[in-house]
């Protein structure tokens, strides 16, 4: 079977005023359908690098990188844009969302973007879902962190992403409500069958997903992994 | 396309609901707005001008002819919805039994005049009262001085070639009169049904047929380039208003040329916070622009979106703007309704046209560097915050702001030389103020650094910010210049103007003054407390060779006169001697004779000679000049040439002689003095013992023309203050836009627990500092500026303003410090929960 996700020696240099710095060291390894995946490491790790190269937020330096078996590496921004519309979907931790947008048109956007039909109904849908369709007509600053972030679940969900990066999905949150969210993250997860790969430096979400990644000076090793072989990292 | 439009007029929606659009808005409303009210007002105003100077001229138009005038043109000018009217002038004697005089005769028809009005008064020299009748067959209305010289009573009957007419009243000004103290006749104005029984017009006669046309300046310009080809050079001449070369003729096109220089710069000031405005927009925006890519939207996606948004702004803020500018126009009329007679019957459509194609070109070529920023924000930021846009060259923005505002300057102004001025100005000021603030931000480096206090914060801050900072400064230091510019035209034409005609400008001429008589006209006017002038003497003589070549004299009258306020060279000039220059005479060229030894070769004398005069006949310094004066030859030497200031009031002379020259002639004098209004009853007293003396009345002209001044003041006063309005929003954009990129540095401070006195004291300094550069800067820019336009476009001297140096950083720290002030205590008012989730 196809992996979701195969990067092979995938690396990433950028250039300083103090010469080049390779951020990530090669980087090999994959994800398979359906899998959740979680990136920890501490802060400057890489993490989040090797998780805009994933997402096709950025361009690899040298390596390859499929998505759903498509080259990422190949691709100019253009059809990186396409491919992010029709198979991936996004949470972050800032939610991101417009803040000129209510909800209800937050949620929609991805689904207007991609060309989905009637995606207002279909933003209706996921809202109740997330338990927030009272909601849908407030726009992001009316609403608090954890309600915010569930808008931003139900709008990487509308357009039932094959994949789905999350970067710090509960950073910004309390106890209470970080709880809540990382539920309805792995419920949708596992509900829709989505690949779920998980930047944190929260162990303790981390250890909901099947495998945990662990990013070190730019460089990746396995840390546990409930149904692979470490043989896959390398 | 739909999704595309439905996301656009979504966010337009919810922006503008939530007030996220209003600067913009406001930015795009003010350029609509304040072109329209400034043009639409200036249109109107220049409408009403026009019909004052085209009361110079009687009509909108003057056709002048030696021969009688084809009377098909006239048929077609009715045609083309054009009034006309018509008259004969030609000099001619006229008879009171045995007393004659050489008159200046105007027969005219009954339409005549088009424009402006017939004056007459109820006694020679009395006060004028305007009519709209004209005298009937069999009768002529005189001007005062030839009662004075004929002895004339009204009902008195005088001869006119073979025709006998009676005076029925006294003429006091006729609209087309000209203006001249020499030789001028006294007018002489009849109906042109008389003048074929007067028989004075016959083959040999020096008369001038002048068809006069009036109607809507579309019709004259459509009827004069018809006319035009047709006409013969040598026997026609076609005058509009346009041509008007008078001192009124000047001071109007160049109250035309200061509105046009207010509105362009309003255009400016619009661009400029469109600009602001604009970049503002776009970095708001680049977190959605982020998002909505990640969320797999296409450049493309992203481009229409951005676009439609700015045409919905931009129609709105055009839409908004006419409405406002409507209104704004309507206000300053009303205000000025008493002192200037403007019309608001009449509709422009051009201002209209402009204000949209304004509004249009600002919005979207001043928008097209933010956009295209905001088009290349990464995707990667939703990840790195510190990502913006990849797009970093400004030369775009360069070229099209600048393309954008030349455009709109030359479109606007039709006038490239002053649209060049202004932007070649604009262009100098920005690199001056590139290199003067990194020189400053250099100079603040060690000032900056320290313990922290809001000095040091102020310095970091502009140290960091080195190129938004010059960026802002140069918006700054442009509105202030250009707030400048027209501050200061506006003070220097109209002191100009008004120093012109100070009060107690001589309002009466007399010639012909004897030197029996002379010293008797002087003690008699002081016995009767008028202050009279210099006694200038006068002798004709006829003008005959330069450097021993043959000059032609036979220059006709029409040309001697076709400059008011100078006479040409006719058969014969007013020649006058002195040792003492006159005041508003300047020697450019050579030595004032009165400074020059005595001991020149005595073949010649030296001659002082007017520059204009000088020029047209090509005469230059060192030229040998004779000049036949009685029945001798004076031989002169041209030792230098002479400026003269020829729109004051005074006797001003082609020629000054070396007293030397002129001892054996017996001169006339000429002078003039002041007398008031209320005393103008004592006119006929203080004349009547000297009934050889001639006077001239200008006193209505001097009126006509302070009105006109006074008129145009405040018309220029109320340009001004909408400038100022213009300017002033625009600075307050300004501080606002910059407010926002200041709102997540006060956010960090006040979470460090820093007082919200040192965030302000550090805002404030911050704003100052750039105040009173941009001040400074703005200063040394207007006066560049100032030079160029006054020499240049306004003909004016150019003067230095030495006090703006200091007026204008100190106005511009104020004024900056305050609004930047205003803008912090809005941001320390939100707690900083709210300032960081603002920054969100």
């Amino acid at each position: 079977m196809t992996p979701m996700i195969k990067t092979s020696t995938v690396t990433k240099t950028v250039n300083t005023s103090e010469g080049s710095l390779q951020i990530l060291q090669p980087i090999s390894f994959e994800v398979k359908a359906g899998e959740s995946v979680a990136i920890i490491g501490a802060s400057g790790s890489g993490k989040s690098t090797l998780l805009g190269l994933l997402a096709g937020l950025d361009e690899v330096t040298s390596g390859e990188i499929y998505l759903d078996g498509e080259a990422l590496h190949n691709m100019d921004e253009e059809q990186r844009a396409v491919l992010r519309g029709s198979k991936v979907g996004f949470i972050f931790q800032s939610f991101m969302l417009v803040q000129s947008l209510t909800a209800l048109e937050n949620v929609m956007l991805p689904a207007e973007i991609s060309g989905l039909d009637n995606p207002k109904k279909l933003a209706m849908d996921i809202l109740e879902q997330v338990g927030l369709a009272h909601r849908a007509h407030h726009f992001p600053n009316q609403l608090s962190g954890g309600e915010q972030q569930r808008v931003a679940i139900a709008r990487a969900f509308i357009t039932s992403p094959k994949i789905l990066f999350a970067d710090e999905p509960t950073g910004n949150l309390d106890a209470k409500n970080s709880g809540k969210i990382e539920e309805l993250l792995f419920e949708l997860n596992r509900n829709t069958g989505t690949t779920l790969v998980l930047v944190t430096h929260d162990t303790e979400l981390a250890e909901h997903c099947d495998r945990q990644l662990t990013m070190h000076a730019g460089e990746l090793t396995e840390t546990t992994s409930a149904s692979t072989s470490p043989s896959e990292v390398s | 396309m739909s999704m595309t439009f439905n996301l656009a007029w979504r966010l337009f929606k919810h922006e503008a609901r939530r007030g996220e659009l209003t600067i913009i808005l406001l930015a795009i409303v003010l350029s609509v707005g304040a072109v329209l009210s400034l043009s639409l007002f200036s249109e109107r105003l220049q409408g009403a001008l026009k019909s004052r100077s085209a009361a110079f001229i009687a009509a909108d138009a003057q056709l002048r002819s030696d021969k009688p005038i084809d009377e098909s043109w006239l048929v077609k000018a009715k045609a083309e919805d054009l009034n006309t009217a018509k008259q004969v002038s030609t000099r001619s004697m006229v008879f009171k039994d045995d007393d004659m005089s050489l008159v200046d005769l105007r027969a005219v028809n009954e339409h005549y005049p088009l424009k402006g009005m017939v004056g007459v008064a109820e006694v020679p020299f009395g006060q004028k009262k305007d009519t709209n009748t004209l005298p009937e067959r069999g009768e002529a209305w005189v001007q005062s001085r030839l009662f004075q010289s004929l002895k004339l009573q009204v009902g008195d009957k005088i001869d006119i070639g073979d025709a006998r007419v009676t005076v029925t009243r006294v003429l006091a000004d006729i609209p087309d009169a000209g203006f001249s103290v020499f030789n001028t006749d006294p007018i002489v104005l009849m109906r042109m049904e008389d003048l074929p029984s007067a028989n004075i017009t016959g083959p040999g006669s020096r008369a001038r047929y002048i068809s006069y046309f009036a109607g809507e300046a579309s019709d004259v310009k459509s009827y004069s380039s018809w006319l035009l080809p047709q006409l013969n050079d040598d026997l026609h001449s076609w005058r509009t208003v346009q041509d008007d070369e008078s001192a009124i003729g000047r001071s109007v096109a160049r109250a035309e040329r200061y509105f046009l220089l207010a509105s362009l710069l309003a255009i400016v000031l619009a661009a400029v916070s469109i600009a602001v405005a604009a970049q503002r927009y776009a970095q708001r925006h680049f977190d959605p622009v982020a998002i909505m890519k990640t969320l797999g939207a296409t450049k493309q996606t992203i481009r229409k979106v951005y676009l439609i948004q700015i045409l919905l702004i931009t129609l709105l803020g055009i839409l908004i703007g006419l409405v406002v500018g409507f209104i704004g126009q309507h206000v300053v009329v009303s205000l000025v309704a008493d002192r200037v007679d403007v019309s608001l019957n009449v509709w422009h459509w051009r201002p209209v046209i402009i204000a949209i194609a304004t509004g249009a070109t600002c919005a979207i070529l001043f928008s097209l560097y933010p956009l295209l920023q905001l088009f290349s924000v990464p995707p990667l930021r939703v990840l790195r915050k510190d990502l913006d846009a990849s797009l970093r060259s400004r030369s775009i923005q360069f070229v099209a702001s600048g393309g954008a505002i030349f455009a709109l300057m030359w479109m606007y102004s039709q006038d490239l030389k002053i649209s060049a001025i202004l932007f070649a100005s604009g262009a100098a000021l920005v690199i001056g103020l590139l290199v003067a603030t990194y020189f400053l931000i250099a100079i603040g480096r060690k000032l900056g650094s320290g313990s922290i206090g809001p000095w040091q914060l102020a310095w970091a801050r502009i140290k960091r910010r080195a190129m938004d900072n010059s960026v802002q400064l140069i918006s700054f230091s442009i509105t202030i210049m250009l707030l400048l510019v027209v501050l200061v035209m506006r003070n220097d034409m109209v002191s100009q103007w008004r120093a012109q005609l100070p009060q107690g400008t001589p309002n009466y001429f007399l010639t012909n003054i004897t030197p029996d008589i002379q010293k008797r006209l002087d003690r008699h006017f002081s016995d009767n407390s008028v202050d009279i002038n210099e006694f200038f003497p006068v002798t004709r003589g006829r003008f005959v060779s330069v450097n021993g070549e043959g000059v032609n004299t036979e220059v006709s009258k029409e040309e001697e006169s076709s400059n008011e306020g100078r006479r040409g060279l006719g058969r014969e000039a007013n020649l006058t001697w002195g040792n003492s220059l006159q005041k508003e005479n300047e020697i450019i060229e050579g030595v004032w004779h009165g400074e020059l030894d005595s001991d020149y070769d005595k073949g010649w004398y030296p001659v002082s000679v007017e520059e204009g005069v000088a020029e047209r006949l090509d005469i230059k310094m060192g030229d040998m000049l004779n000049f036949n004066v009685g029945s001798e030859i004076v031989k002169t030497k041209v030792t230098s040439l002479r400026k003269v200031n020829w729109q004051t009031m005074q006797p001003n002379f082609f020629f000054v002689i070396h007293p030397e020259a002129m001892a054996a002639f017996s001169p006339t004098y000429i002078t003039s003095f002041y007398l008031p209004t209320d005393r103008k009853d004592e006119l006929t007293k203080l004349l009547k013992p000297f009934a050889s003396v001639t006077m001239f009345d200008v006193d209505a002209r001097i009126n006509q023309l302070r009105d006109i001044v006074e008129q145009v003041s405040v018309a220029v006063e109320f340009i001004l203050v909408l400038v100022l309005m213009a300017g002033s929003l625009v600075l307050i954009a300004q501080v606002q836009a910059s407010m926002d990129e200041r709102r997540q540095e006060i956010a960090i401070l006040r979470t460090l627990g820093a007082k919200g006195s040192l965030i302000r004291k550090s805002v404030v300094f911050e704003f100052l500092i750039i105040g009173t550069v941009a001040g400074f800067m703005a200063a040394l820019a207007n006066e560049l500026s100032l030079y160029l336009l006054q020499t240049n476009v306004f003909q004016m001297s150019a003067t230095l303003h030495v006090e703006y140096w200091f007026v204008a950083p100190a106005v511009g720290a104020l004024v900056v410090g305050v609004l930047g002030a205003i803008g912090c205590w809005r941001l320390l008012t939100l707690n900083t929960g709210e300032l960081l989730r603002k920054m969100v």
